[in-house]
C-alpha cells in the first residue's frame, strides 16, 4: 500500500507523493525533485543528507554520522531511511544548499562578467579573429563534476545574452569521477548517467537560458561543450571505465561531427556541438579550454595555471611548450570530508582571522549572519590563523588548550569555530584532527603536483614568472594564507592572478570563433601529459608537503 | 695519470649526544664523514653497540646467551653480566612486560627493575618501551624522575607521545630520548622539527629512523639512512643531524630464520647459528648506512660487530 509523504523544504514550498513501503527516502527525493545533498551518492559515510522528521515513521538505520542527541531530536540521513507509513519530512537549508544557492563563478557578478570581457578581449586581440559559420544564438556549456555553468551568447556581437548554473544532477551517482565510472559500469548506468546530465541538469539550463535571453531552442545554432574527461565521456555515452583503469587511457581524447539533435539537447537539431578537446584521463575539456584565455601559450613567460577542484589540474609552460598533469585533492576544498564542511553556499564561513591571545574567531560568512559550516577558503583561512596563532604544530595536532579547543575522552581535539547558540545549524561547528589531516591531504597534493612537475623540467618554482588561478573555489581565498599552509609556492603576491571560471570563458571564446575552438584543438594536442600516479617521486614530495608550511621549512622563508 | 685520492669530508657533522655519566659515558654521532670513511678524516666517536637485556632477563632458548649469563639470578646480575660484555658499550633493557597486551607490569614495578639494572652497571643504559603509546609516555616520565642524573636514552617517542616524552624526560629531568618514525626520510625530519620546536636541545635526542632484519624490506631502510645522512652532511640539514642508533635485535630475532627450529628446517642448520648471523648482517647494514650505534643481543653478534667496527675505524 502506498503512504504520503510530505517534503517541507526550508526556504521553499512543501512537496507531497506518495511511496511504497521499504522505498529508500533519499531516492524518493530525487525521484521527485526535492533536492537534498548527497556527496557520498546515498553510501551513508558523508553525513550531508539530514532531513527532520517532523512526524510519522520512518525506519532507520544507525549511522555513526549522527549523534544519539541528534537522533533523538528526530533527525535522520535520508539515505539511510526507508518508508514506513505517512511522513513530513523537514529538509534544511543545508540539506539543498546546493542546488539553489549554490555560489560558483557563472559570470553573474558584475565583477565575473568584467573579468570574462576583458579576457574575451585579449584571446581576440592575440591575433585569433572572430567569426563563425552560424547565425543566431550559441550557448557555451562547462560541465563540471559538482556544478554546470553555462551561458548564451550573441554570435555576431558576442554579447552574453544570458547565463544559467545549476548543481550536477550527477551528484547522486557520487561526488567525485571515480564513483561515476563506477556507477556507469553498472546495469543501465550508461543510459542512468546520461539522463541526469542532460534531462536534469542541461536540459533545464538551456530552457533557463532560453527564457532569460528570450529566445527559442530553435535559435541555438551553435553549442561548446568543455568538460573534465569524465564529463565529457558520461554525457556522450561513451564508456569511462579505461579512465580509472591501467593504463588510464580515455576512449577518446577528440570528438568531432557531433550534433545537437543526436545528443539530444534543446536546439536546432543540426547545431553542430564541439567539445573542448581532453589531453588524458584527468586532464579534460575543462583545462584545455581553460588554458586559452590564461593565454599560457601567447607568451615567452614562464606560467603555472592551476585549477582548483575536487580534481586539481596544473599546466606550466609558455607559447614553446606546455606540461599538465592532475592530482587528486578530493573534496576537501569544496567541503567534501570535512565535518563541518560545506559547499561555497548561502552560511558558508568564507574568511576568519583568530585572536591570538583569546583565540576567539572573527568570521566571513556569505549571505548571512550566523555560520553553518565552511567552505573551502573559509577552511584555508581558518587553517592559517590556527597555525600562526600556535593552536595547533606543523602536523595539524593542537597544542593548546582553552575554551574553543575541545578535547573528547579519547585525546581527540577540535577547534570551536560557532557554539551551537552562534551557528545556523543550532549545534556547534568545529573543525577536529581528522579535518585538518584531510586539509593537510589535500593542500600537500596540489603543492606535491607543482613540485614534481617543475622537477621533471629540472626547474624550481622560482622559474616560475606568474600563477594564475582558476575555478570556483578561487575567487575567495587568500593567497598569502594559502602561501602560509604551505599549499601554493611562496612567490610574491604579484605574480598572483585570478581568472574564475576560465573553462567557461574558454568555451564561450570557441563559441565565438572558429580560429578560438582551432587553437584550443592545438592546445589540447600540444601539451604533454604526465601521470603522477606512476610518477616515482611523487609520493616523496607528497609526504614531505603534508607538514605546515613544509617539511623543507627553506621553501617558505 | 696517477689516481690522487681526495678526502670527501664535510663541513656539516652529525651532532654529539653524550649518554652515561662519568669515565663510562658515551659519545654517539660527531663525524663529518660517510660512515665509517675514517680515512676522509678521523671519527672520533666510534660507533658503539647496546647489549639488549629484558624485564624478565634473557632470552633462555638461545644457548649462546643462556650461557653468558648462566648463574645471574637476579636482574642486577644479569644486567651487570651485560655491562661486561666483550665488545658491548652500553646496556639496553627493554621493559616488554610493561605492554598492557602482554604480561602489563605495573609501571612502578617497571621502574624498580630499571633502577635494579642502573645500580649494578656502570656503563650507560638506555630503557626501551613496550610499544604502547599511553604506557609508554607515562613510563618514561616516571622512569626520567626514578633515574634523575643517570643521564639515560629512553627509546623511543614517536608521533604520537613525543610531546610529554620530550616534556617529561628531557626537559623535566634531563635525559635523552630517541625519536622514532616509520622508514621515510620527512618523517623522521617532520618529528625532529616538532621536538626541536619544543625547546628540545640538538644534543639531547637521537633518532632512530626504522629499521627490518635484513631481507625483510631492508632496502628500504638502506635508502632512508642514505638519504638522511646525505641531507645531514651535503645539504647541512640540521633538522637531520641527529645520531642513528637502530634496534637490530628485536628485528632480526623475530623473523622466520631466527626462530623456526633445526626439527622443522634440518636442511637450514642449528637456530642459533641463524639468528646471529641474522643479527649480524642487520647490524653491519645498518652500520654501513649511517647507524651511529646497533643494539644487539647475542655474544657472538656483539663480538663480531665490534670487530668490523675496530676494523673499520
Amino acid at each position: 500500500m502506498a503512504y504520503t509523504i510530505v517534503f517541507k523544504v526550508e526556504g521553499g514550498a512543501d512537496v507531497k507523493t506518495q511511496a511504497e513501503q521499504g522505498e529508500n527516502l533519499l531516492e524518493l527525493a530525487r525521484r521527485i525533485g526535492v533536492a537534498i545533498d548527497a556527496p557520498c551518492a546515498g553510501n551513508g559515510t558523508c553525513g550531508k543528507c539530514r532531513v527532520k522528521l517532523i512526524s510519522g515513521a520512518l525506519e532507520v538505520e544507525k549511522n555513526p554520522h549522527l549523534s544519539q542527541e541528534d537522533f533523538d531530536a528526530q533527525w535522520r540521513l535520508a539515505c539511510q531511511s526507508k518508508v514506513h507509513g505517512d511522513a513530513v519530512i523537514w529538509v534544511p537549508m543545508s540539506a539543498s544548499a546546493f542546488r539553489n544557492n549554490i555560489k560558483t563563478a557563472d559570470l553573474s557578478s558584475p565583477e565575473e562578467l568584467a573579468r570574462y570581457e576583458a579576457m574575451t578581449e585579449e584571446i581576440f586581440s592575440s591575433g585569433i579573429a572572430r567569426g563563425v559559420q552560424e547565425t543566431g544564438v550559441g550557448v557555451a556549456v562547462d560541465i563540471g563534476t559538482t556544478t554546470v555553468t553555462a551561458a548564451m551568447l550573441d554570435l555576431a556581437t558576442g554579447h552574453v545574452l544570458a547565463k544559467a548554473s545549476m548543481g550536477n544532477g550527477q551528484i547522486r551517482f557520487g561526488a567525485d569521477v571515480i564513483n561515476r565510472i563506477i556507477q556507469q559500469s553498472k546495469p543501465g548506468g550508461v543510459e542512468r548517467l546520461r539522463h541526469a546530465v542532460r534531462e536534469e541538469t542541461l536540459i533545464p539550463i538551456f530552457e533557463s537560458l532560453c527564457r532569460g535571453a528570450d529566445k527559442k531552442p530553435e535559435d541555438i545554432s551553435r553549442i561548446v561543450i568543455a568538460g573534465n574527461t569524465t564529463m565529457e565521456h558520461l554525457f556522450v555515452g561513451a564508456d569511462a571505465q579505461t579512465i580509472r583503469l591501467e593504463p588510464y587511457v580515455p576512449e577518446f581524447l577528440e570528438l568531432h561531427g557531433k550534433t545537437a539533435g543526436e545528443l539530444g539537447l534543446p536546439a536546432k537539431a543540426d547545431a553542430p556541438v564541439i567539445f573542448a578537446p581532453n589531453v588524458g584521463s584527468y586532464v579534460g575539456g575543462d583545462i584545455s579550454a581553460g588554458v586559452l584565455p590564461a593565454m599560457l601559450w601567447h607568451s615567452g613567460e614562464m606560467a603555472l595555471f592551476i585549477d582548483l577542484g575536487t580534481n586539481g589540474e596544473l599546466v606550466f609552460g609558455n607559447e614553446d611548450y606546455m606540461l599538465c598533469c592532475a592530482c587528486s585533492a578530493g573534496p576537501a576544498f569544496e567541503g567534501g570530508d570535512i565535518s563541518c564542511g560545506m559547499r561555497a553556499t548561502h552560511g558558508a564561513v568564507d574568511s576568519c582571522t583568530i585572536d591570538p591571545e583569546t583565540m576567539e574567531p572573527t568570521l566571513s560568512i556569505i549571505d548571512g549572519d550566523k555560520p553553518m559550516g565552511l567552505c573551502g577558503s573559509g577552511l584555508i583561512a581558518i587553517i592559517s590563523e590556527l597555525f600562526r596563532c600556535g593552536i595547533i604544530n606543523a602536523q595539524g595536532k593542537f597544542v593548546r588548550e582553552g575554551k574553543r579547543v575541545r578535547y573528547d575522552q579519547y585525546g581527540g581535539a577540535a577547534y570551536v569555530l560557532a557554539f551551537a547558540d552562534e551557528s545556523a545549524t543550532g549545534s556547534d561547528i568545529t573543525l577536529d584532527e581528522s579535518d585538518l589531516d584531510n586539509f593537510i591531504r589535500a593542500k600537500a597534493a596540489i603543492f606535491s603536483a607543482i613540485r614534481t612537475m617543475l622537477k621533471s623540467l629540472d626547474m624550481t618554482v622560482d622559474d616560475i614568472d606568474k600563477i594564475i588561478i582558476a575555478g570556483g573555489i578561487g575567487s575567495g581565498i587568500d593567497i598569502g594564507k594559502a602561501i602560509s599552509i604551505g599549499m601554493l609556492p611562496r612567490q610574491e603576491l604579484t605574480k598572483y592572478s585570478y581568472i574564475g571560471n576560465s573553462s567557461l570563458t574558454g568555451a564561450c571564446a570557441m563559441l565565438l570563433s572558429d580560429e578560438a575552438a582551432e587553437k584550443v584543438f592545438e592546445i589540447g594536442r600540444n601539451m604533454t601529459y604526465i601521470e603522477l600516479s606512476t610518477h616515482p617521486g611523487y609520493m616523496d614530495e607528497f609526504v614531505a608537503a603534508c607538514f605546515v608550511p613544509h617539511t623543507d621549512a627553506h621553501l617558505f622563508d | 695519470m696517477a689516481f690522487k685520492r681526495v678526502p670527501q669530508k664535510f663541513t656539516a657533522s652529525v651532532n654529539e649526544v653524550t649518554i652515561g655519566t662519568g669515565d663510562k659515558a658515551i659519545v654517539l654521532g660527531g663525524e663529518n664523514v660517510m660512515p665509517l670513511y675514517s680515512f676522509d678524516a678521523p671519527i672520533t666517536n666510534r660507533v658503539k653497540i647496546g647489549v639488549e637485556i629484558t624485564d624478565s632477563g634473557y632470552d633462555k632458548t638461545v644457548p649462546g646467551i643462556a650461557a653468558f649469563y648462566a648463574g645471574a639470578e637476579t636482574i642486577g646480575e644479569i644486567a651487570k653480566r651485560a655491562s661486561e660484555m666483550p665488545g658491548g658499550d652500553f646496556v639496553v633493557l627493554t621493559l616488554e612486560g610493561a605492554d598492557p597486551n602482554g604480561a602489563n607490569k605495573p609501571i612502578d614495578e617497571c621502574v624498580a627493575i630499571a633502577k635494579e639494572v642502573a645500580d649494578a652497571i656502570d656503563v650507560p643504559l638506555a630503557i626501551q618501551g613496550c610499544k604502547n603509546i599511553e604506557k609508554d609516555a607515562e613510563m618514561f616520565n616516571k622512569l626520567a624522575e626514578a633515574l634523575q642524573g643517570k643521564n639515560i636514552l629512553l627509546i623511543s617517542a614517536r608521533t604520537e607521545d613525543y610531546k610529554q616524552i620530550a616534556a617529561g624526560a628531557v626537559m623535566a629531568y634531563g635525559q635523552k630520548i630517541s625519536a622514532e618514525s616509520a622508514v621515510d626520510i620527512n618523517l623522521a625530519k617532520q618529528l625532529n622539527v616538532l621536538i626541536s620546536q619544543m625547546g628540545v636541545a640538538a644534543d639531547s635526542y637521537v633518532m632512530n629512523v626504522g629499521s627490518a632484519a635484513a631481507g625483510y624490506g631492508f632496502e628500504y631502510v638502506a635508502s632512508t639512512l642514505d638519504r638522511v645522512r646525505g641531507a645531514a652532511l651535503s645539504q647541512n640539514d640540521a633538522m637531520l643531524q641527529m645520531p642513528i642508533v637502530t634496534p637490530v635485535a628485536d628485528d632480526a630475532w623475530a623473523v622466520k630464520e631466527s626462530v623456526v627450529s633445526e626439527e622443522d628446517f634440518p636442511e637450514w642448520g642449528p637456530r642459533e647459528n641463524r639468528g646471529v648471523q641474522m643479527e649480524v648482517s642487520t647490524a653491519a647494514a645498518c652500520l654501513a648506512g649511517g647507524s651511529n650505534a646497533v643494539i644487539l643481543r647475542h655474544p657472538a653478534s656483539v663480538k663480531t660487530i665490534s670487530e668490523l667496527i675496530a676494523d673499520l675505524t
